[in-house]
This record gives structure tokens, sequence and C-alpha cells, in this order.
């Protein structure tokens, strides 16, 4: 009786979640497309597509959406290439303190960015990269680097040894085998470390706040600077939904990839 | 076996090195701050301990330590089994199922200071959906004078944002099990319960333990989601470890918010330390099950 309905069961389970997961994101969508402020010729309360076109037609949300695009890539252009010789060496050898190095880099990944704020803030400045993209993109390297060396570890340790070991029989240097073995063959794996920046990346706040006071300005801080003593509700809730829209598209495209993310990798 | 190879150091220099950049360097500065009263950066005056001393003898940070250890015990205890059951809800392998990932991963790509107003938006008792159905149902407006009421709301809040990254974990750990595993199971005519409990949950080990980890460390330190919701009221009952800290950097006070860090600090390495035990623990019970 039980096994029979453990199906239905599933599924009912599984359209709660998503109707869960999706409740917040209707509401968010449905105030997006009404109008909130009196604004000539449109009546409060309306349908309107209004939101969508004072996103297009501000040049400081305009900016906004190119800065956050540009820091995501920087940081991932940073943080993949340090990831993969470190996962590769993490996954392969073992070396003195290579599990003490671990444990500081697992360490880095959960310090909570606000216990960092104000000295990054000041290093930064030193280096003249405050209000910068490029100053977000390497601050968030604190968090993407671990995790992306650990995603990486588990996509190359499904490899077998053997090849290495063939590849070194015929010749081939540790770096040459990387670049034209192993690279093609975690071509997958890139592609989910590199989301998984982009998601760990594209939302975070405490760092692209204290980093970004006058220029530089990610999408999130651009919606911060939305609120004031008559916030427009619906622009706000129309730039969050903008703001999802790459993140969706690329999960849609990635979605049988995904599963495959987080292989069973151990050190 | 890994072969003993020192020339591994030169594989993780550069990510050694970044994290050096960005993580060490200003761990150092927090802990120097930490041992000054500082007014301005230029001028400061060595205090010792003394920063130290009043946080520890206070009972605010007890308080606010007591308090986010409840959260997250709360929050693990439901996001955990809740996303374990949701990913084994998920079948596998038909042409929905990556929509249906698509779908729950969603919340995961909400910017976060966004996130408080979506649920505000949401409960309110003349627009939101569910402020709405609630106000038929008689549930007053004033959540935010009730304590438990507004814990509720961060937990279900921070429950909506984060199930999704412990049922995506959880899923491709589950899809790494071969079918013959199953069709050897329903030969011998397991139960569920079974298949579960001797098939599916050792596949899922390591990727629980991360799950857990990145969880706890997160809830622990929630800072961005928890603020807005309620200003850490009423009355503070919301007052976290990282809000607290969050506040005391606003205020400019350095030292004092130094030494909050670097305890901070201290909690997270311990969290670290007793995760690579854990997983050493599970390695090794792995190895002994292989040979």
């Amino acid at each position: 009786m039980f096994l029979r309905a453990l199906p239905y069961i599933k599924a009912t389970g599984l359209i709660l979640f998503f109707g869960f997961a999706c409740l917040p994101l209707v509401q968010m969508t449905m105030i997006s497309f009404i109008a909130t402020l009196p604004q000539p010729g449109i009546e409060v309360g309306s349908l309107t597509f209004g939101n969508y076109a004072n996103i297009v037609s501000d040049p400081n949300l305009r900016s906004a959406f190119g800065n956050s695009i540009a820091y995501v890539l920087i940081n991932i252009c940073i943080t993949v290439p340090v990831a993969i010789p470190a996962a590769y060496a993490f996954s392969r050898m073992s070396f003195l303190g290579d599990k003490h190095l671990f444990f500081a880099f697992i360490a880095f990944r959960i310090t909570p960015p606000v216990v960092l704020t104000l000295p990054i803030f000041q290093l930064f400045s030193a280096l003249g990269i405050v209000n910068s993209v490029f100053g977000i993109a390497l601050a968030h390297c604190l968090f993407n680097l671990p995790i992306s060396i650990w995603i990486l570890q588990g996509f190359i340790s499904a490899i077998p040894k053997e090849q290495d070991e063939t590849a070194f029989l015929d010749g081939y240097s540790r770096p040459r085998f990387i670049w034209t073995f192993l690279l093609p063959q975690i071509a997958p794996g890139i592609a989910v470390t590199a989301f998984f920046c982009f998601m760990f990346s594209w939302v975070e706040v405490v760092f692209a706040r204290i980093l970004t006071t006058t220029n530089g300005k990610p999408i999130s801080m651009a919606i911060n600077a939305l609120f004031g003593f008559q916030t427009d509700i619906g622009l706000v809730m129309a730039v969050t939904v903008a703001s999802m829209i790459p993140g969706a598209v690329l999960v849609f495209s990635m979605r049988n990839h995904l599963s495959r993310g987080f292989k069973v990798g151990k050190l | 076996m890994k072969e003993r190879n020192n020339t591994g150091w030169l594989f993780v220099l550069p990510a050694a090195l970044l994290l050096g950049l960005v993580g060490l360097i200003p761990l150092m500065t927090v802990i120097n701050y930490s041992f000054f009263e500082i007014f301005i950066l230029d001028k400061r005056f060595w205090v010792g301990t003394e920063w130290y001393d009043q946080i520890i003898s206070t009972g605010r940070f007890w308080a606010n330590f007591g308090r986010s250890t409840l959260f997250s015990s709360i929050v693990l205890a439901i996001q955990i089994p809740l996303g374990i059951a949701i990913a084994l809800c998920i079948p596998k392998r038909q042409f929905w199922v990556g929509l249906a990932l698509a779908g729950i991963a969603l919340p995961l790509l909400v910017p976060w200071n966004m996130i408080p107003s979506l649920w505000l938006s949401l409960l309110n008792p003349d627009t939101g959906i569910i402020g709405r159905i609630m106000a038929a149902f008689g549930w007053s407006a004033e959540w935010k004078m009730s304590a438990v009421q507004t814990w509720a709301v961060i937990i279900i809040m921070d429950t909506w944002h984060w199930t999704s990254l412990v049922v995506l974990l959880c899923y491709s750990a589950l899809t790494t099990i071969p079918a013959s595993y199953y069709q050897a199971a329903a030969i011998d005519g397991a139960s569920p319960w079974q298949v579960f409990r001797h098939i599916q949950l050792p596949k899922l080990h390591y990727v629980l333990l991360m799950a857990v980890l990145l969880r706890f460390m997160d809830s622990f330190m929630i800072y961005t989601e928890a603020f807005p919701i309620n200003a850490g009221g009423p009355d503070g009952a919301t007052m976290f470890l990282a809000v607290d800290l969050g506040e005391e950097i606003k205020a400019f006070n350095y030292g004092p918010s130094a030494a909050r860090s670097v305890l901070y600090f201290l909690i997270v390495l311990t969290v670290a330390w007793l995760f690579t035990k854990a997983q050493n623990k599970i390695d090794a019970h792995e190895t002994k099950r292989t040979t």
C-alpha cells in the first residue's frame, strides 16, 4: 500500500517544495509589473511595463549591470586558472603540509566577510583598487577559490590515475599533461566551477558594499541606492527580476551538468 | 595511493599567495588592531587584552553566542533533513529533471540584500500573498513585536534561501550511485528505508559533511539577511553574532570590533578543525570498508 503510494508522495513533496521556492519570486514578478509611484500617464496600481523601461533608461542601473557582469567575469578568470593546478596537486600528490593547507583554505571559505571588511578596505585603498570592479573580483576570491578547488579536485579525482602515468611515460611534463589531457576531460567541471563562482559572487553584498562607495557599484548596491524617502518598489522588484535573468539562463543551460558538480571528492 | 611529491607546493602556490593577500594579511591586521585603542588609524594606544576582557566578561557576547547557536541548530535541523528528502524525491534522468533543478536553484540567485525586502513584501498584510492569506485567518500584522514570530520569519526565509543548496549537493551525490546497486537491492526485496539506509546514505556522507559545514557557518554568521527584517529586534531578540559586529563596525569602534572579529575567527578555526577531524574519520571508515 505504502510502496504503491510512494511515487505520488515523492511527486507531491517535490511540487510543494517547488511552489515554496517560487512563491516569493511570483510575488516579486507581480509587483515588478505594477506602477507603484505616481507617474505621468499611469495610474498607481495599474499594470505597466514602465518599470522595465525605467531600467533601460537609467544610466546608473545600466552601468550597474555592466559592473556586475565585469567583476564576476574577472573573478572567474582569476579563480579558475589558479584553482586548477591547486586542485590537481591536492588530488594527485601528497606533499609536506597538504592537510594543513587544505584546512587553512576551508577556514578562509567559512570566515564571514564582515570579519575582514575593515582591513580589506584599507589594504585595497593602499593598492588603489577600491571603487573598481577589480577590487570586488579580488575580494570574492576569498570564498570562491576554496570552493573551486574543492569542486575541481572532485572532478580530477574521478579520472583514473593510470592516465597520468601513461602520459608521463610518453614524455609529457606535468603542466603539458594538464593542458593537453586533463583540461578537455574536466571541461564540465570547469563549467560547474564557473557557475558556482558566479552564484556566490553575483549575490554577495558585504564586500560589494564597502569596496564601492562612489564608483563601480554592482546591481545589489544599485538596488540599495533606490531605497529612499519615496521608494519605487515596483522598480526595485523589476531590477531584482532582471538581475536574476543571467543566473536563470546559466542554471538552465547548465541543468544537466549541475548534478555532476559534487562528485564524491575527498582529500 | 597518492605519490609523495613536494613539487605539489608549486601547484598550490598561486592559490596560497592569493588567499594570503585577501585572507591572511587582513586577518593579521585585525589581530593587530584588536590590542589597540584607536581614535583615528594613525593615532592609537596599546591596551593589551582589554577589549577581549570586556567582550568575554559582559553578557552581551554570550547572549549573542547563545542566540546564534540556537539559530544554527534550528536551521540545520530543518534544512539538512528537508534537503535530503527533496533530493530523494527528484527522479533520476527524466527530461524535466533539469527543469526542476533549475527552478529549485532560483532562490540562490537573488541578491542577498533583496531577500529581506522580498519576504517583507510577501508578508505585507495589504499586498503580500502570504500576508493577505494570514490576515484572512486573523493573524495580526504586528509580528515584529513578537520575538517568536520574528524568529519564525527569519528561519523560514533562511530555509527558503539555502535548502536549495543542500538539495543540489545531495542530488549530485545520489546520481553517482550505479544502477546495479538498486537492481541488487530490488532482487533482495529491500524496503525503501533499507535502500536509503544502506545504499543512499553512505554515498551522502561526504557531501552532507560539506553541506553541514557551509550551512552551519553561514547561518551562524548570518548578517545581510537577518538585520533588515527587524533590525535585531524586538528588544535584541534577533541580535546574532555577526549582526552585532556589523553594528559595531558601523559605529567605527575599531578596537572592540577587531577583538570581536578575532574571537569569531577562533570559532571559525574550531569549526574547520572539527570538520577535518570528521572528514578523516569518514575516510578511515571508507578505506576499511573497501579493503
